[in-house]
């Protein structure tokens, strides 16, 4: 009789396994909840994240009716004659014909049949009078009551507009401005002047698209001919792609809801518009390095619980070898864990993530300006989150798993610990993955051939080194425990002692710290870069208002007084170089070569006249002494940070004009120059000319901007914004504040902090506990001895430091690799020189602040009751 | 005769240098078919390691351990372990079922172990649960059982599989007398089937379910000697 098969018996030590695994997973419920919680949540949280995501992303297919409501397609002109689109017009297209075509609706039904029903629809970006000043307002000019039309927006309140007098409008616009009754006041404003339309709103409406931005809708020809190429909805039969090719080829291009529903094969695209962009290797490596940080951090996570798992499992797995299993039987027995916590924690994970994503929409849809699609659940993405719940619970179990199957099976038998030697060659083989790492940075990170791949390589590299350089750090510090007071000594031999449970805790912690460090270092550093290549382009506090049209100086300076009382408020005068149809531009020339001057013109002209220098432009006082000197002597005052000090410059003053581009007029002369530094390499203008010099060259001196000091609040601003847009002929308003850090730096620099110490407290709590359950013997026998309750909190708290501080040293030397290495390319400049901002308070925060915190929060939620048992090992 | 097992000159050493242990120095031993033999000795003289030894589970440091003609000391780890599924069995004092397992299962573990179908593994299982008289209690996890049964379970496991050395360390030590007793009767009739059985125990009236009792001290055999001598000492004993 022959044997059974290896794959035989491999097969039956699978089913064992499992059938063990699941029965073990009933029989001590609290454990597998815990490790259920451990691989449940991260599953959870990206499942309700792809849920939003999903969500909140309208495909072509879902915008369908928002963009063309029940149409079969909406149809718009190219403004040329021929033209190539992809399925959606939205995406890539290309212009063919190169002469300037108006389409016609009579084109779209030559095309697309005379019977078509076409229905005219505009949308044109407008303003309105606000309560503060004007707004902005996109307004759709169409009959809202036809039946194509049903689906763009819902009325809420009123009725729809029945003659070219009324508008309906959506809340966002109400709350700015006027409401149901009143009067809109509509404005267009073009080269021409301006135009005002007072329409009476009739109903309230909500946009299908847009939630935050002010909506109107009106019937067409109420607010004059749109200033956009003709748009219509077509009725009747679904327009095939065919026909969308047919429209291309007569300047048309059209949105069809056949297409955009059921895209025809890519292969029907021409090729003008296939996009052959290769694939962003960054972003990919960003992901897929993410990915594998995200697995590493929950497979060190739940490898606390796993380890326990297996020990608390170590007789059965001595009786399965008893009773003839293998070393592989108790590997698989172990993995067998992983595979059901996994299947179950993925599983549980993905469909309480689809809760949590239905419970987020709505919240997430308030911080959206556009109305999200239908809720949307993607199932195949959340099988792929699942199966990484169940890789991530496998992975936790296989070191464990690898241990158990090295246990010593006699001694386990007999009731002692049969946790085998640590591996002398982990150390090394750490150290070395270290130095590769390293070197994996600093190669990828050079100036020139910067490979992100590399860089993410180095992270891994220098993670996984340190994960192996746990083991002897733990051992470390239970060797040096004698002089440590009971519980910590307590604390750390034990830790040393249950390897196994312990490095996985550990490397938890290391990993979360060298992840927070490395993003905290790279954000730091590139901040300071940001810091270091800012360019004021005022002084500190001062605000500018530039005047580019035919604004009235002194309207605009009312409304300013008006809105900020007590404000400093000075003109600024300047070359006025839009004339009456032309342009006048004015240049330097050295040797017959441009001398150029680099400048913001943040003061409404590159050239200010003057005899002093505005205090805005923040000279430096001598430089400022030196600059009005100099404009005394008549002499032209260049601003800038020119290598070349040249005495005399050669001004050219040419008139261009606008239509023709024609020059009409040229004229030149020598000037007497002073160079004098500016504090910025772009100055608020790029000199100053003394009012005599500017009437010898013919130039017209006008006030070009106003200038503000005090600072303005940026809510004061926004203010002030929405009233100086009453008045025609202004720019923007422009606040120097100096280098502000990007808030969302900070924001994420906080959320790591928060983050590195959820996930420091996580890895810490499970290690803590599990080693406070599996220490009850000994806490035991304490008690015996006459230990105090509170003996248990000082165990804990001492645990959770051990656990805490040996991670996070560990991690923070780690984060440097990864950190240093992303900041390099993030702070390097043109000269190619980097810059290394070590974030200390986060560094502080992290290493110090939070194991000793999370130590405090272990001993103060321990229980202080000694356990009161036998011991039974 | 034939001997089931067959320890010939078997040394093991644990440690090295100054902590090195001689737990047993150059035992030979041998159980036959059909033959209980019980091992007597103090604490520390070598017994559970003999029976360890004897078992595979552990390797000797010279010498020679056969069990049906097979010498252990040459086979792997995977050979050894198809030994203890198909030749040898093992019972302990206590703890001696996954707990995770119902006793069907617990019986069937070696079976299914040696890839066998669940079905097949089951029904010898459930033949073996039969003869130790406990078949009822084949879907009974071993928290449900009480210590006398859960050993018969032990047992039957042992034995499932027509398995003919039995290796048992002290199967009474955690049960009250009369149940004791009747996981003894039980051996002894395995053995009187045909099975060859190793009894490690310290209890003198233990000993006297047995053909011959072997005295280890110190990891020597210091006598060995056959039933009338065991008698004496359960005399002894029981006085």
């Amino acid at each position: 009789m022959s044997g059974p098969t290896r794959s035989g018996v491999r097969l039956a030590g699978w089913r064992i396994a499992l059938r063990l695994a699941r029965r073990e997973a009933l029989r001590r419920r609290a454990q597998t909840a815990l490790m259920l919680v451990l691989v449940c949540l991260p599953v959870l949280a990206v499942a309700a994240a792809a849920v939003v995501w999903r969500t909140a992303n309208v495909s072509g297919a879902e915008g369908v009716e928002r963009r063309m409501g029940t149409a079969a397609a909406l149809v718009y002109g190219s403004g040329t004659t021929e033209v190539l689109q992809s399925f959606d017009p939205d995406g890539t297209t290309s212009w063919v014909g190169e002469e300037e075509h108006v389409s016609t609706a009579a084109e779209v039904q030559q095309v697309l049949g005379a019977d078509r029903p076409l229905l005219p629809i505009d949308r044109e970006y407008l303003s309105y009078a606000t309560d503060r000043g004007v707004g902005d307002v996109v307004v759709t000019q169409t009959d809202l009551a036809d039946p194509l039309a049903r689906g763009l927006f819902r009325l809420e309140d009123g009725r729809l507009p029945r003659t070219t007098g009324e508008v309906v409008v959506n809340p966002a616009l109400v709350r700015r401005g006027p409401g149901l009754g009143e009067t809109l006041t509509a404005l267009r404003r073009s080269a021409d002047g301006e135009t005002r339309t007072e329409l009476r709103i009739v109903g309230i409406v909500e946009s299908a698209t847009t939630r935050d931005d002010a909506v109107a809708a009106v019937l067409p020809g109420a607010i004059g001919m749109p200033d956009a190429p003709p748009q219509w909805l077509v009725g009747g039969a679904p327009v095939s792609w065919d026909d969308v090719r047919a429209l291309n080829a007569v300047g048309l291009l059209a949105a069809s809801r056949e297409v955009l529903s059921d895209p025809p094969p890519a292969t029907a695209l021409p090729p003008e518009v296939v996009s052959d962009e290769p694939a962003d290797e960054t972003a990919l490596t960003a992901l897929v390095l993410v990915a594998t940080m995200v697995l590493l951090e929950v497979v060190l996570l739940a490898g606390p619980a796993f380890a326990v798992r297996a020990r608390a499992q170590a007789r059965t797995l001595a009786l399965v070898a008893a009773a003839g299993g293998t070393p592989a039987q108790a590997r698989r027995t172990v993995l067998a864990s992983g595979v059901v916590v996994g299947l179950l924690g993925g599983a549980l994970g993905a469909v309480l993530g689809v809760g949590a994503g239905a419970l987020l929409v709505p919240v997430a849809q308030r911080f959206q300006g556009t109305w999200f699609g239908p809720f949307e659940v993607p199932w195949p993405l959340l099988l792929a989150v699942a199966a990484f719940g169940l890789a991530a619970a496998v992975l936790a179990a296989v070191v464990p798993a690898y241990s158990a199957s090295r246990n010593d099976v006699v001694a386990v038998l007999a009731g002692r610990r049969g946790e085998g030697r640590a591996s002398r060659r982990s150390p090394v083989l750490g150290l070395v993955l270290i130095a590769v790492g390293v070197l994996a940075g600093l190669v990828g990170s050079r100036a020139s051939g910067a490979s992100p791949a590399l860089v993410g390589a180095s992270a891994l590299l220098s993670v996984v080194g340190m994960i192996l350089l746990v083991a002897t750090a733990v051992a470390a510090v239970g060797r040096v425990a004698r002089r440590f007071p009971l519980a910590l000594r307590f604390a750390a031999r034990d830790a040393a002692r249950h390897r196994t449970r312990t490095v996985p805790a550990v490397a938890a912690v290391g990993a979360t710290v060298a992840g927070v460090i490395a993003l905290g270092v790279a954000l730091s550093s590139q901040q300071a870069a940001d810091e270091r290549d800012y360019d004021p382009q005022l002084a500190h506090g001062y605000a500018a208002l530039p005047i580019v049209g035919d604004a009235d100086p002194a309207t605009v300076r009312g409304v300013l007084a008006q809105r900020l009382p007590g404000a400093e408020i000075a003109e600024i005068a300047g070359v006025r170089l839009a004339g009456e149809g032309t342009w006048t531009d004015l240049s330097l020339d050295l040797d017959g070569e441009p001398f150029v001057l680099p400048t913001f013109g943040s003061l409404g002209s590159s050239f200010l006249v003057g005899t002093t220098v505005p205090a805005a432009v923040g000279l430096a006082p001598a430089e400022r002494t030196a600059a009005e000197e100099a404009l005394a002597a008549g002499r032209l005052v260049v601003l800038g940070r020119s290598e070349a000090s040249p005495d005399r410059l050669r001004a050219v003053v040419r008139v261009t004009e606008d239509v023709t581009e024609e020059v009409v007029d040229e004229r030149s002369r020598d000037v007497d120059v002073t160079l004098v530094h500016s504090p910025a390499a772009l100055p608020a203008a790029a000199g100053i000319l003394p009012p005599a010099l500017a009437d010898e060259l013919g130039l017209t001196t006008a006030t070009t901007a106003l200038v503000v000091a005090p600072t303005i609040s940026e809510a004061a601003r926004e203010d002030l914004s929405e009233a100086l847009a009453t008045v025609a002929g202004t720019g923007e308003l422009y606040v120097e504040r100096g280098f502000e850090p990007d808030p969302a730096v900070r924001i994420l620099q906080w959320v790591l902090a928060v983050l590195g110490g959820v996930m420091m407290l996580g890895g810490t709590l499970t290690a803590t506990f599990l080693a406070l359950s599996d220490a009850r013997p000994d806490l035991a026998t304490m008690a015996a001895v006459g230990a105090r309750p509170r003996t248990r909190r000082r165990v804990a708290a001492a645990y959770a430091l051990v656990v805490g501080l040996v991670g996070a040293l560990l991690g923070a030397p780690i984060g440097f690799v990864p950190g240093v290495a992303v900041s390099r390319p993030l702070s390097r400049d043109d000269d190619g020189a980097t810059l290394l901002a070590v974030p200390w308070p986060l560094l502080a925060v992290v290493v110090v602040g939070l194991p000793l915190l999370t130590a405090a929060a272990v001993g103060l939620c321990a229980r202080g009751r000694l356990p009161l048992v036998a011991r039974i090992d | 005769m034939n001997a089931v097992l067959q320890l010939t000159d078997v040394t093991r050493v644990h440690g090295t240098g100054a902590g090195e242990v001689h737990a047993l120095r150059g035992i030979s031993f041998a159980a036959h078919a059909g033959e209980l033999v019980a091992v007597m000795g103090p604490s520390g003289s070598g017994k559970s390691t003999l029976l360890t030894i004897a078992g595979g589970l552990d390797q000797p440091t010279s010498g020679a351990v056969r069990v049906e003609g097979t010498d252990l000391v040459g086979l792997g780890q995977q050979e050894r372990a198809r030994m203890r599924r198909t030749s040898i069995g093992y019972v302990f004092q206590g703890l001696n079922l996954i707990p995770a397992l119902t006793a069907a299962e617990n019986v069937a573990l070696p079976r299914e172990l040696d890839g066998m179908s669940v079905r097949t593994a089951r029904e010898e299982a459930l033949q073996a649960l039969e003869e130790v008289g406990i078949a009822d209690l084949a879907e009974r996890f071993p928290d449900d059982m009480s210590g006398g049964q859960q050993q018969r379970v032990a047992i039957a496991r042992a034995v499932v599989g027509e398995r003919r050395l039995i290796l048992a360390d002290e199967p009474t030590g955690a049960l009250d007398t009369e149940t004791g007793e009747g996981i003894l009767g039980l051996l002894r009739a395995r053995c009187d089937a045909g099975a060859a059985g190793v009894l490690v125990t310290h209890e003198a009236r233990h000993a006297a379910w047995a053909d011959r009792v072997v005295f280890l001290r110190d990891g020597v055999v210091v006598d060995e000697t056959g039933t009338d001598r065991v008698e004496v000492l359960t005399e002894r004993a029981d006085a």
